[in-house]
């Protein structure tokens, strides 16, 4: 029993943490259906500020975080002027090796000032301790806090975007493009905001998640594929979407877990012969094209 | 112009017409030998060590150094082709066995190197074999232990390091010890207690290899192999794998692991609360010295398959030397990676030496003639000699590991004892494995 | 007859186009018989196969307008089917090639009928996770060798062996290649100006329009992915049998993909010569950044930030490739 009450109580953490890295995934989307595939990139980025603020200054990691989001915004921002706003005037397969070929840039760029080692935090208020509450049940302090920031984060942009005149005005955009123009809404500033939000948003998230997870150049692709998947789950453009969505994808990287306790519990030799743990991402993908067939719409998906 | 509308075809036939550039020529006296390791990666720390093992091993072989007891101290460059000195031209892989077989390539065709070395990755070292082989090009392992790589019989691979039967057996054996009481400063283990095992490995040819042979070897000494995990080095997380293995509940928990992965396992261990009797690794990973300075206290208790630990200076006075050197140079002691590229090289600059000429057909003859004496050596083997016939075609017949454990002195440092072999343990081991 | 004849017939082309086309194939036809180092054999190999690759991408990413981010996995069967073939049963290249072919093919039909139900970036990132759940399945698979991979032994067969490709010199490799780049151009310009080519435009154009002029256009984009897929499985094949060491992460790896697309979107995707552009200015781009600031020098990436940056400006600016701005050069002077 012990492994499966692990396994959930994994799941719904790490589902957490997979939900703040896709919110600024939908947030981006939702508002210019422009697909970032260097999304997994900017997490990337924040890892490293994270990481090596820490390390140069000294501070807990923690206390990077408004550094990471300052820079994340930044980073948003000056895409969105410099760069996608010239894809936007383009066809759709320009736009799609455009934020590829921001990938790519990103990724080496990494690769040239940090090298291709690990990197990971190794001191920290949170780093490395974990809370045994029985029953099979391990929590990560790290992931512990991830997850209530997420929350926090979650609504606070809800709020943002539902409460407030900004947000009202960043939904309308996204919602009738022309329609908010003539309202008076400045819609290239609209989009600029969502791409720093958006921004700032994952960055924050890779801030949090260099507390447990080490970062090397190349780990923008798989959060990036992941994203994707919680977002495309979701709802492109539903940030209530994402949160769902990401604790099921959250979920689906524990099947291994799941798999173990049924081999074990109800001792099924066949099954524990099976590498499951080889397949941790495939199930991700494979959730990927079957939701995008079944309902390419999402769970709460408003647009196709 | 209309010429100028079509700049972009006119690019690509500029570009196309570089590749023209020719080689430099070969200079006459010069020995040139290939190495090959991974400068870049998740190994790239061995790859550091490796790097530095073989030049040290350079500048010995280059200059004579009369107060160190190895032949290849003794003169400047190989005598018996006239003092001629050695040049070594360094190669990243990056871990990626065709760009390692395309680099091999191209040191032959372009560089003419007369030989090569590498490359620790023994999934590299499987495919520049074959081009070594292909164009009789002679090929000395030093640092890869899949046992593989001398079952092919190839007439140009010749392998210094004792490879993973060798190694896998020795856990065994020290398994076995541990059940009859044998392990010192630990009463007998009753075998129930440490009956289960599970093992987690990278799935390239060296980790899948080693963890067939933990299969096999705990067929053979009748312990239970509960799970056998292979993971991808490269991976950034391996908490599902890591729960996989605390799921079985095994008394002992063994490893192949590269570098940042070896790290990221125990942080892993220790994050889940995992708590084995025992926990070892088939060196690599857990010998390199960023293991230790990372990972600090949570090192201790773990084991590990080694080639080489500092405290051997203490009853080998080469070694002594040697590493004084090396650490005056990198800030380091030796480790198994670093000793063993050295005494690749040691073993390079002897074969050089007998052969007196760079025709290939010589080389090969002096290589499978040679005899290193083990006092000659860094490391605690017996010597080098490599075997000609049988089914180990170019492995060395008298090298031997050890395994050490991470063990906390009174200065607070944390360093290797040796724990086996039985009669050469230079302290009590720590049993069980100290909880997390 | 016809169709050969239009594979020929290269008329629509100025003529100093035809004239440099010219060139530049007397140029490699001749390249080996140049002394050079390995390296810059390599290199041009290299470039054939990559365009090879590139005109295969094209016929469904760049006549239709797709952007198919997957292809590697077409690499890696027939690559896997050529080398299963000869380490087990012994079949040459020749056979196991076409068998490689028709497997890759099959499984496009299979995935490609669900695929082509979406669109635009669903599509693409549908196309990548599929080529990497094949990877992972690879990866396990004890039959094809799994993560250890399988390497061919060249020195187990006489070399040089024609009926199993297995040669000792490069220069072998590089005219077996060259006559599967002319084969695959010749294609390529049939394609173009066949009925399905023309299909592919009224689709990329406006796909309502083209459904209700009657055209299948589910089935149009699945007959080319097919396409596609056969180009990419046969230089995988070759890949195989040059390379004689494949595993799942080099073979079928995202990277691959990536670099075939950006290949032929730089070059200019939806013309005849834009893979062959794109290939022949990034490969060479690529060996020779590395080999002159690689690893050694400590500046490893600067190749993959130069594609990366060149990528992102063709792609803001002029989105139609290299070719492209060659076009707007041409439209403008004529104007």
């Amino acid at each position: 029993m012990d492994i499966l009450f692990g396994a959930i109580a994994s799941g719904i953490l790490l589902g957490m943490v997979l939900a703040l890295v896709a919110l600024g995934l939908t947030i981006i989307f939702g508002l210019m259906d422009i697909v970032n595939f260097a999304h997994g990139e900017f997490l990337m980025v924040g890892m490293y500020t994270g990481l090596l603020t820490a390390q140069a200054t000294g501070m807990d990691p923690l206390f990077t975080l408004p550094l990471a989001g300052a820079i994340g915004f930044l980073l948003g921002v000056v895409c969105y002027g410099g760069f996608v706003k010239y894809l936007l005037r383009g066809p759709m397969i320009a736009q799609l090796l455009g934020t590829f070929g921001l990938m790519l840039l990103l990724r080496n760029l990494a690769l040239l000032f940090f090298g291709s080692e690990d990197r990971a935090l190794h001191h920290g208020l949170l780093v490395g301790k974990s809370f045994d509450v029985g029953m099979g049940i391990i929590l990560s302090a790290t992931k512990l806090a991830v997850a209530v920031l997420s929350v926090l984060a979650f609504c606070g942009v809800w709020l943002l975007m539902n409460r407030t005149k900004l947000g009202k005005a960043l939904t309308a955009t996204a919602l009738n493009r022309q329609g908010a123009r003539y309202m008076g809404i400045p819609t290239e500033r609209m989009n600029a905001l969502a791409w720093g939000i958006g921004g700032s948003t994952v960055t924050i998230a890779g801030a949090l998640i260099v507390n447990f997870w080490s970062v090397n150049p190349y780990v923008g692709l798989i959060f990036t594929m992941i994203a994707f998947t919680v977002v495309a789950l979701g709802g492109f453009g539903s940030v209530p979407g994402a949160f769902f969505a990401g604790l099921v994808v959250g979920f689906i990287m524990e099947i291994p877990g799941f798999w173990d306790f049924f081999a074990i519990t109800f001792d099924i030799g066949w099954m524990a012969d099976v590498p499951m743990t080889s397949f941790k991402y495939t199930w991700i993908y494979v959730a990927y094209f079957v939701i995008m067939l079944i309902s390419p719409r999402g769970l709460f998906g408003w647009k196709q | 112009m209309k010429i100028s509308s079509n700049c972009a075809q006119l690019l690509v036939g500029i570009f196309l017409l570089t590749a023209l550039v020719l080689p430099s020529a070969v200079t006459a006296e010069e020995i040139k030998i290939g190495v090959l390791f991974p400068l870049t990666g998740g190994a790239a720390s061995a790859g550091r060590e490796l790097r530095s093992g073989a030049e040290l091993a350079l500048e010995i072989a280059n200059n004579p150094m009369p107060d160190i007891n190895m032949a290849m101290a003794r003169n400047a460059g190989i005598k018996s082709m006239g003092g001629a000195k050695i040049t070594l031209i360094f190669k990243d892989h990056e871990g990626n066995p065709t760009l390692g077989a395309d680099l091999a390539k191209k040191l032959i065709l372009d560089d003419k190197v007369h030989g090569l070395m590498g490359a620790y990755h023994s999934a590299v070292t499987k495919a520049v074999s074959v081009v070594a082989e292909q164009y009789g090009v002679p090929l000395i392992n030093d640092s890869s232990t899949s046992p593989e790589l001398t079952k092919q019989g190839y007439k140009w691979f010749w392998r210094t390091t004792p490879h993973d039967i060798y190694f896998t057996k020795d856990l065994f054996e020290f398994l076995k010890g541990l059940t009859e009481g044998k392990v010192k400063g630990v009463p007998a283990v009753p075998k129930k207690d440490i009956m289960s095992l599970a093992s987690a490995c990278e799935k390239t040819e060296w980790g899948a290899a080693v963890s067939e042979l933990i299969e096999k070897f705990g067929k053979d000494y009748g312990f239970e192999v509960k799970k056998s995990i292979l993971y991808a080095a490269k991976a950034t997380d391996l908490s599902s794998e890591v729960r996989s293995l605390i799921a079985v509940k095994p008394d002992a928990m063994l490893f192949a692991s590269y570098t940042s992965d070896a790290i990221l396992m125990m942080k892993t261990l220790k994050d889940q609360k995992a708590a084995p009797k025992l926990l070892w690794g088939q060196n690599a990973g857990f010998e390199v010295p960023e293991f230790v300075s990372t990972l600090g206290d949570t090192t201790v208790g773990s084991l590990t398959r080694t080639v080489f630990i500092p405290k051997i200076a203490l009853v080998k006075p080469v070694a002594a030397k040697v590493n004084a050197m090396y650490k005056a140079k990198t800030g380091n002691d030796l480790s198994g990676a670093s000793a063993r590229s050295f005494t690749g090289l040691q073993a390079w600059v002897h074969v050089l030496e007998k052969a007196g000429s760079l025709k290939p057909a010589d080389i090969q003859k002096a290589a499978n003639a040679i005899e290193i004496p083990g006092d000659e050596l860094v490391v605690p083997w017996q010597g080098i000699k490599f075997a000609t016939t049988g089914d180990d075609i170019g492995q060395n017949t008298l090298g031997m590991g050890l395994i050490g454990q991470y063990q906390k002195g009174a200065d607070g440092k944390i360093d290797l004892e040796i724990v086996y072999p039985f009669n050469v343990a230079t302290a009590n081991m720590i049993y069980p494995f100290p909880k997390f | 007859m016809e169709a050969i004849k239009n594979a020929l017939d290269f008329s629509d082309f100025p003529k100093i186009d035809r004239m440099l086309a010219l060139a530049v194939f007397a140029f490699l036809f001749a390249f080996p018989l140049f002394p050079l180092s390995a390296f810059a054999m390599a290199t041009m190999i290299q470039f054939l196969m990559f365009s090879l690759y590139g005109m295969g991408w094209n016929t469904i990413g760049g006549y239709g307008g797709q952007v198919d981010l997957g292809k590697a996995q077409y690499v890696g069967i027939g690559a896997y089917t050529t080398t299963v073939c000869l380490l087990r049963w012994d079949i040459p290249f020749w056979v196991s090639m076409p068998i490689g072919a028709c497997l890759s093919i099959g499984w496009s039909f299979i995935i490609g009928y669900p695929l082509f139900k979406l669109k635009g970036h669903y599509f693409a990132i549908a196309t990548i996770a599929t080529s990497l759940v094949l990877k992972d399945l690879f990866e396990v698979w004890k039959f094809v060798g799994a993560a250890r991979g399988l390497g061919i032994l060249p020195f187990k067969y006489q070399v040089p062996d024609f009926w199993r490709l297995i040669f000792k010199e490069d220069i072998y490799y590089y005219y077996v290649i060259f006559g599967f780049f002319v084969i695959g151009l010749l294609y390529m310009n049939w394609f173009r100006k066949s009925r399905l080519g023309f299909q592919l435009r009224s689709i990329k154009d406006n796909e309502e329009v083209a459904r209700s002029l009657g055209i299948n256009v589910h089935w149009a984009k699945i007959k080319t992915y097919a396409i596609a897929t056969a180009f990419v499985s046969v230089v995988g094949s070759f890949h195989a049998v040059y390379v004689k060491n494949i595993e799942p992460e080099d073979t079928m790896s995202l990277d691959i993909s990536i670099l075939i697309a950006l290949m032929a979107m730089l070059g200019g995707a939806g013309s005849l010569w834009g893979p062959i552009i794109g290939a022949g200015v990034l490969i060479p781009l690529k060996s020779y950044l590395k080999e002159w600031l690689g690893a050694a020098a400590g500046l490893v990436g600067i190749d993959l930030i130069l594609y990366g940056l060149i990528i992102m400006i063709i792609s803001a600016f002029e989105p139609r490739g290299l070719w492209g701005i060659v076009e707007k050069i041409r439209r403008r002077k004529r104007i």
